[in-house]
């Protein structure tokens, strides 16, 4: 043990004098993440996406006020509507970028236009007192009527809330005046507002996780295939060999360099995010824990890789036939929904897959119940290699 | 004479088809300074890797410190020092740290005293990278010695350094068979074998020609007188035609005389020509160039 973590520390040290291996490992996922988090981060400030349940129905048919109610909101600048049949199943099957919702509440024609009528005779009433300051008194019966009901629904940190709703309270104003000819302060709708507690979250929240799944993976696969097989070559291995050193040292050495590496990669990576994007990470202990299998698991690949191929370019190669297309196909950049369903499938298969689900379930959605299939799958996964790593690293005849 | 700290008996291996080392036998005794001598691809370092348990033996077997070579890996590693052929360790680690690290690896702390002995003190925070040929070498060496093991081996710990680096790590190897340690030294080059070993092995083709001490070696296979002349024309003529044998280097000619007599005479001829000599007792190049009717160059190929 006492040898392992001296080997740990050497390597430690020998990686952090490195500059091209500090840069690929840590400061390249940082600028990849900068990147990505700002490029396709701002995409979505043109116009935010309002989804709408229409619950004003005749006969099944939206009602005439409610539809154009509708259309008024899909022209506004800033909204794009998105009619759904149901706001609560619908956010269910989405966790990322705010859930902006609002719903129109049965008899919203009917009382829109109740209520207008109101208005009017009100109006009507105001002039035919001020004619009977003068003469008679002209007596209306009373009109009055509910106002038209809706329901906007944002989330509490949505950054984009006061915009949407400033957006829903323009269209209405228009809406009044417009469509019911009504005078400039008076309304026909009452706006209730619920917020609700899910989190907005940003691209920064998908990329993150993504990001730091995706980089353990490549610096196990590509940073410690190329390492050994240096190693090897440049005879430090050998050298190594001839001591007391046992390979299950070495192995527990490399393993354990490639886990702090990955912890620093993670705090760094949350830190700018957190900074820069205002990100929403939570890194407890199941974070932790998956994250160390994930390490554990993609380092023991490349010390497979590593020891199995002789030739150092050929080493390396392999690492980035293996992680580049991985990196891609498992949606740790771009969700897998965006692709075709095939490459869905192959997604499924890709250990890397279940790692950034998983710390995306743990660390920004809090649901670290939904990461126990990650748990398993990363574990097997862990175990499987951590024995080949023991089985093809060779301690004679290298 | 003092015990077998090495006894190898008909070791063999073979890399698929190619008989690398060819059951050869022989033993290294305690306190001496012992070393296989041959030209490149002789087998000298399947040979030594083989006592250091980092290869396997195809067949025979061999005894280190009293351990089979084949199932006692454990054992043997503890207690040798090593420093394998075109050594290299953690490039960005400084010397301290290297040999620190294999401090560690052997349970023992005394990296101070050893940069001492070897001389690494002067530059041990420089980067293992950053230090020339004969530097390496002395912190290879002081890994090696860390180990605080009896037994050391040097895997041509000279080729390709400098003639001040070499005479330097000459000294080093002096220093440590004064310190009681064993040194197992593989090499291509006969003046080291000379200037450094009590005994050694001709290894040629994975065969051991002969193995003896550096005395009796020169003594029944070297003796005789070289005669070499610095310059061309008739002063070799005079070699040629009287010499046992002649060693042609780059401009100069070695006769070697089996005998005195033969020798003085040829010597009165160029001395008459007012020819450019030197003269020497034959030794281990005189040795090697007998039994194999070669010699080993600078880069240890077998010409
Ligand atoms: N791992 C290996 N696989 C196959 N052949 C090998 C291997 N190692 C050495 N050989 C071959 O075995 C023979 C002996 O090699 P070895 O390295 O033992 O020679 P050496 O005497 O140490 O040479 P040098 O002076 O060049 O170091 C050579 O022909 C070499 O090509
Ligand atoms: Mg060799």
């Amino acid at each position: 043990m006492k040898r392992a973590f001296s080997l740990f520390l050497s390597l430690t040290k020998n990686w952090l004098r490195s500059k091209s291996g500090v840069f690929f490992s840590i400061l390249f996922p940082i600028m990849l993440l900068l990147i990505f988090s700002t490029v396709f981060g701002g995409q979505e400030a043109a116009e935010y996406t309002l989804h709408v349940q229409n619950d004003d129905l005749v006969d099944g048919n939206e009602t005439e006020l409610s539809e154009e109610f509708i259309e008024a909101l899909d022209s506004s600048e800033s909204l794009n509507v998105k009619e759904v049949d149901n706001i609560t199943e619908d956010r269910q099957d989405r966790s990322f970028g705010s859930y902006r919702a609002l719903r129109i509440e049965e008899g919203f024609h009917e009382q829109a236009k109740n209520k207008s009528i109101e208005l009017r005779m009100k109006v009507i009433q105001n002039t035919t007192q001020y004619m009977d300051e003068q003469g008679e008194e002209i007596n209306l019966d009373d009109f009055t009527a509910e106002s038209a009901e809706i329901v906007l629904m944002l989330s509490e940190d949505d950054q984009a809330g006061p915009m949407v709703k400033g957006t829903v309270y323009g269209v209405i104003n228009s809406f009044n005046s417009r469509m019911l000819g009504l005078e400039e302060g008076d309304t026909t709708v009452d706006i209730t507002e619920e917020s609700h507690k899910e989190r907005g979250l940003h691209p920064v929240d998908y990329y993150l996780p993504g990001f730091i799944a995706a980089f353990i993976m490549s610096n196990g696969i590509i940073g410690v295939t190329s390492n050994i097989s240096e190693y090897k070559r440049n005879g430090v291995l050998k050298r190594l060999t001839a001591t007391p050193l046992k390979k299950r040292d070495w192995i527990l050495a490399n393993v354990g360099q490639q886990t702090v590496l990955a912890f620093g990669l993670t705090a760094v990576m949350i830190l700018v995010a957190v900074l820069i994007f205002d990100a929403q990470a939570y890194p407890g202990p199941y974070a932790i824990g998956l994250i160390f299998m994930g390490a554990v698991a993609f380092c023991s690949v490349g010390i497979v890789l590593g020891g199995l191929i002789k030739d150092v370019e050929a080493a390396s190669g392999a690492g980035n036939a293996i992680a580049f297309p991985m990196m891609f196909l498992s949606g740790a950049f771009i969700p897998i929904e965006t692709m075709p369903d095939y490459l869905q499938t192959v997604a499924r298969f890709l250990p890397l897959y279940y790692f950034h689900q998983g710390l995306r379930e743990i660390m920004i959605l809090q649901n670290p119940s939904e990461a126990l299939l990650a748990y398993l799958i990363i574990g097997i996964f862990a175990m499987i290699f951590i024995v080949l790593a023991i089985k093809t690293t060779r301690w004679k005849d290298i | 004479m003092s015990r077998n700290i090495i006894e190898v008996n008909d070791l063999t291996k073979k890399y698929d088809e190619l008989v690398a080392v060819d059951s050869i036998s022989f033993d290294v005794k305690e306190g001496e300074i012992f070393s296989l001598v041959g030209p490149n691809g002789a087998g000298k370092t399947t040979t030594v890797e083989i006592l250091e348990c980092l290869r396997k033996p195809t067949s025979g077997n061999a005894r280190v410190l009293g351990h089979d070579v084949k199932n006692e890996d454990e054992k043997i590693k503890k207690k040798i020092g090593v420093m394998p052929q075109d050594f290299n360790t953690f490039e960005r680690l400084t010397a301290e740290e290297n040999i620190k690290l294999m401090g560690d690896l052997y349970g023992s702390d005394n990296v101070k005293e050893i940069m001492r002995k070897v001389g690494v003190d002067k530059f041990k925070n420089k980067k293992f990278d950053d230090l020339s040929g004969g530097m390496k070498t002395k912190v290879g060496i002081g890994m090696t010695l860390i180990s605080n093991a009896d037994l050391l081996f040097l895997d041509e710990p000279t080729t390709g350094l400098d003639p001040h680096a070499r005479r330097e790590t000459w000294n080093l190897i002096k220093d440590l068979k004064k310190m009681g340690k064993t040194v197992f030294l593989t090499t291509h080059y006969m003046e080291e074998v000379e200037y450094l070993s009590d005994r050694a092995g001709i290894l040629i083709n994975g065969k051991i020609e002969v193995i003896d001490s550096i005395e009796n070696l020169i003594e029944e296979h070297g003796g005789g007188i070289k005669v070499k002349v610095l310059e061309d024309g008739e002063a070799v003529d005079i070699i040629n035609d009287r010499a046992d044998e002649v060693l042609r280097g780059e401009d100069t000619w070695t006769g070697i005389f089996d005998n005195k007599k033969e020798a003085r005479q040829a010597l009165i001829k160029l001395f008459q020509l007012d020819a450019k000599v030197e003269v020497e007792e034959a030794g281990m190049d005189e040795v090697f160039l007998r039994l194999t009717g070669g010699k080993i160059d600078e880069g240890g190929e077998l010409v």
